[in-house]
């Protein structure tokens, strides 16, 4: 490891907190200016956690801010990996650790509004990782390896040889990013839900931590779909714009939906267009070595 | 090397008949000894190095005969119990079985000589075998009392008994290398399976029992078909013999895959995989070490052991591509049933069903890395699978109950016992632990089969769910049931030991690699897999996993929770229930709309009516039996 990749890590640390809580920011800015309001300060986030830091830590299990590290350490270490272009079928792994210790967090709680909002969670997960690993299937069918830093050894972007897999990716970007319709874990928004789902029983200390997660978690989601355009890094930011103002968008414009029908439209037509989308880059692309 | 060989096959035979010879107060020190006796002697084989052993020619005839008088009792043992519950689809199985005797007998010219094979293979099944079978052994001696006593039983010296000698047979089974010597280990641990799942002696474990024989008759009758075909048409008696004969020669190897095949399939049905797998499920009703004992040590591994061993006879060829789309269409099939499972013994039945279809699979793509997965995956799934059986059975003395739902809130019942089977969950889902990277070696290697590998990425996904599910489930605090929790030392000693050796084999895991699956994958396939450790990474050609970088972390992780943990005083609060909590009588209780107490209550997703067993199963053994039909056809054509 040399001072290079000591700089990378540092600037991964302190800049994508900062970049994630602007995210944020934007987020709700758009988000209010869709509803017709003016909105809160683009800052806000960032005085929410700092308040959110100040209050008392109240907790419910004694062990449920464990959890809250687990899953902010995670999140960063995969964006760490998505940074440093590892093996992303590990990096998949990786982020799996963080989704897992939000759930059990919830869970270990025991209120009934958090077992509610974990259960739903868990069948998020049933929805969208099958479409990320095969993400990184196809990464290694185009390449011959799972190791995202190979993407710089194709002829053309990644989104060339996979669009179907990049819209399936659009969709697990609005379940991850915890938008409506997929919002039914937990929400952002207080008219989705009377009570914070999954983390009713996080506030405080807690809550902040989450929230910090969140911002990393961003940026790792994003960072997904710029890979889609990796060589160039304009056109890469685009598409991360794109991928974030769809989410912001199908946020405003539907209403939540019951987890069933996510399981159905991921599982039939996400997944289909997705494994058509492999055998497509199979029967083309993958030269077995 | 003969003498820790014979030592290891005899030894637990005479455990089992000193079960039998004294009294119950002596279990404890029997069982200690056993496991103290059998971790030295499988360490013992270990040292002692690899090659094949022949059994001297003085002693043949003598043993030889030895294994006739017992292949004939185990017929008629068969045919006799059969007779006495007048289960006729067993006996009818009996009689081909006892033909097929009859007519290899008969006109099948005799091995000149026996062997034994200690390959490193060999060595880790033996180290399973030998540690975590005594470890089993001991955690009963906690056990079985307790059980009895509810179930008014009195059967313990026939229970050890058989699991003792259950061990002597499998460790004959992986050592042996005479096909029809491995042949009589394979139908003596078909016996034992049989004996410990109708243990209860009521008619749900007789006629599980008789599932069992059966269906594992089936398998046997393949087995000795395969043998007969072997050594009829190609004079081949022993099992590194097939290898030899099909080298890394097409022709050859097209010429054996009908043997190989019908072979595989004997191993099938040991594995549980659809469309066998009924019995593997049904043999819950025995007490829980036996289920450990089938599901981890013994029993279900000498099928997947089998198919790995043959690997060299179907590399590459369409027979290999068959036995891996079978394999990983059982390894979705099941997760997806085992996600509608509210039993948790069920869950974690079709988990090691699941489990062995992807070592299957593994076996079956065949390249040289694929092959180390499958024997790593054989290593760390009985590790993680036994203390998952342990726990679960523990669990169910502690709360009476073997329902998910019924576990919330174990953590503050019984923390030890909740941290064990944590560890035994987590480390069959999540890295940086060893079934999590043989999982991802298998789906590396999978890759360039994508109907294999979409299989795979299903199934990977279904088994977070079901796992995830039960892990939030006993670690959240909700209090339901009542708990008597009663920490003995031969039952916490094998859990502790089992959570050890998870931990440690996952760090340790590319000593390992090194040591015993590298240089077996170059003898059987003369080419080692091109993987490399330095720096705490397992690297092949196509992807790194980063193990020591997750270890890392999550030591990091547990510093800064403590570092910060004083900076933020905890304070202690109640449920939020809309401000209608009712804290004098329960934390969970609230005041509904007529003024009356509730208590507030939230289960898990089950998805029954898609996932479920009267949804899926029809379904499963269709496919199955067709990807069966396939296999054969293309071992014929």
């Amino acid at each position: 490891m040399n001072s290079f990749d000591i700089l990378k890590i540092v600037l991964v640390l302190i800049g994508a907190p900062i970049l994630g809580c602007l995210i944020a920011g934007i987020d709700r800015k758009l988000t209010a200016r869709l509803q017709g309001r003016v909105g809160p300060p683009l800052l806000q986030p960032y005085y929410d956690v700092v308040k959110l830091f100040k209050k008392d830590n109240m907790i419910v299990h004694p062990a449920q801010n464990f959890y809250v590290v687990i899953y902010v350490v995670f999140v960063i270490l995969s964006l760490l990996m998505l940074v440093f272009g590892m093996d992303m079928l590990m990096i998949i792994f990786v982020y799996t650790i963080s989704s897992v210790a939000l759930i059990v967090g919830g869970m270990s709680t025991g209120s009934p509004y958090a077992r509610v909002g974990s259960s739903r969670e868990i069948m998020a997960i049933l929805s969208y990782e099958p479409i990320l690993i095969l993400y990184a299937l196809a990464i290694y069918l185009l390449t011959g390896t799972f190791k995202l830093s190979a993407l710089s050894t194709l002829s053309s972007p990644l989104l060339a040889y996979i669009p179907l897999i990049f819209i399936s990716m659009l969709f697990v970007m609005n379940i991850k990013f915890k938008k409506s319709p997929f919002d039914y874990s937990t929400s952002h928004h207080a008219h989705q839900e009377l009570v914070k789902g999954m983390l009713t029983e996080y506030s405080g200390p807690g809550l902040g931590g989450i929230e910090i997660g969140h911002f990393y978690e961003y940026v790792f989601l994003l960072g997904l779909m710029f890979m889609f355009w990796s060589s160039n890094i304009i056109i890469g930011l685009l598409l991360a714009v794109i991928a974030f103002l769809f989410v912001i968008i199908m946020d405003n414009i539907t209403a939540r939906v019951y987890w069933q029908w996510m399981l159905k439209v991921s599982w039939s037509i996400l997944l289909i267009i997705s494994i058509a989308n492999i055998l497509i880059v199979y029967y083309f692309y993958f030269k077995p070595a | 090397m003969l003498d820790t060989i014979s030592l290891l096959i005899i030894v637990p035979v005479i455990f089992s008949i000193l079960f039998v010879a004294l009294p119950k107060s002596l279990y404890k020190i029997l069982a200690w000894a056993f496991f103290i006796l059998g971790v030295a002697l499988s360490v013992k084989l270990v040292m002692d190095g690899t090659g094949v052993v022949p059994v001297p020619e003085s002693n043949f005839a003598i043993l030889e005969n030895i294994v006739f008088v017992l292949e004939v009792l185990v017929i008629l043992f068969i045919l006799a119990v059969s007779l006495k519950y007048k289960n006729w689809p067993t006996l009818g199985l009996g009689i081909i079985s006892a033909a097929i005797f009859g007519y290899t007998y008969a006109n099948v010219h005799g091995a000149e000589g026996a062997a034994f094979n200690i390959d490193q293979f060999s060595q880790i099944m033996i180290l399973i075998v030998n540690i975590v079978g005594t470890a089993i052994i001991l955690f009963a001696t906690g056990y079985m009392d307790h059980y009895e006593e509810h179930r008014h039983l009195n059967r313990q010296k026939i229970f050890y008994f058989t699991m003792s000698f259950f061990l002597a047979a499998m460790n004959g089974l992986v050592m042996a290398d005479t096909l029809g010597w491995l042949f009589l280990f394979w139908e003596l641990t078909t016996l034992c399976s049989f004996v410990l799942i109708s243990y209860n002696m009521d008619e749900e474990g007789i006629n599980n029992g008789f599932r069992a024989l059966a269906l594992n008759l089936v398998g046997g009758i393949a087995f000795s078909i395969g043998i007969v075909l072997l050594a009829t048409n190609y004079e081949i008696s022993t099992l590194s013999g097939i290898g030899a004969y099909a080298g890394t020669n097409a022709t050859a190897m097209a010429a054996v895959a009908l043997p190989v095949a019908l072979l595989c399939i004997g191993g099938f049905a040991k594995s549980a995989q659809m469309p066998f797998q009924s019995w593997l499920l049904g043999a819950m009703v025995a007490p829980t070490p036996v289920s450990a004992l089938l599901h981890s040590s013994t029993m279900v591994n000498a099928g997947v052991f089998l198919v790995v061993k043959l690997v060299p006879t179907f590399a590459g060829t369409n027979l290999g591509t068959a036995i891996a789309l079978f394999g990983a269409f059982t390894f979705v099939m099941t997760s997806a049933l085992a996600l509608s499972q509210r039993n948790a013994k069920r869950v974690l039945a079709y988990s090691t069903i699941a489990n062995l279809g992807l070592i299957i699979a593994s076996a079956g793509i065949g390249t040289p890395l694929a092959v180390a997965a499958a024997i790593m995956l054989i290593l760390f799934h009985a590790i993680s699978k036994a203390l998952l059986f342990l726990c679960t059975g523990e669990i169910e003395h502690t709360i009476g109950s073997r329902d998910i739902e019924d576990m919330s809130g174990l953590i503050n019942k019984a923390p030890l016992l909740t941290m064990l089977i944590s560890l035994g969950m987590i480390s069959m889902l999540l890295p940086p632990f060893g079934v999590l990277l043989t999982k991802w070696v298998t789906m590396e290697v999978a890759s360039s089969n994508p109907i294999v590998s979409i299989f795979m990425i299903l199934g990977s996904a279904l088994t977070t769910v079901y796992y995830v599910k039960w892990l939030g489930t006993i670690l959240s605090t909700t209090m339901d049931k009542n708990a008597v929790h009663h920490q003995k030392p031969e039952t916490y000693f094998p859990l502790s030991f089992l959570g050890l050796c998870i931990v440690a084999t996952s760090i340790l895991v590319f000593s390992i690699y090194d040591a015993f699956i590298k240089p077996q994958v170059a003898t059987m396939l003369n080419i080692a897999p091109s993987v490399t450790g330095a720096g705490g990474q397992f690297s092949s050609e196509i992807g790194t996993f980063a193990y020591a970088l997750i270890f890392i972390v999550i030591a990091l992780a547990i510093l800064i929770y403590y570092a910060t943990k004083n900076m933020f005083a905890p304070r202690m609060s109640s449920y939020y229930l809309c401000g209608e909590n009712s804290l004098e009588k329960d934390r969970l209780m609230f005041r509904n709309g007529l003024c009356a107490y509730d208590k507030s209550s939230a289960s898990n997703i089950y998805l029954q009516n898609v996932f479920g067993e009267s949804k899926l199963t029809t379904l499963g053994y269709v496919i199955s039996i067709l990807l069966i039909v396939a296999a054969l056809a293309g071992g014929v054509l």
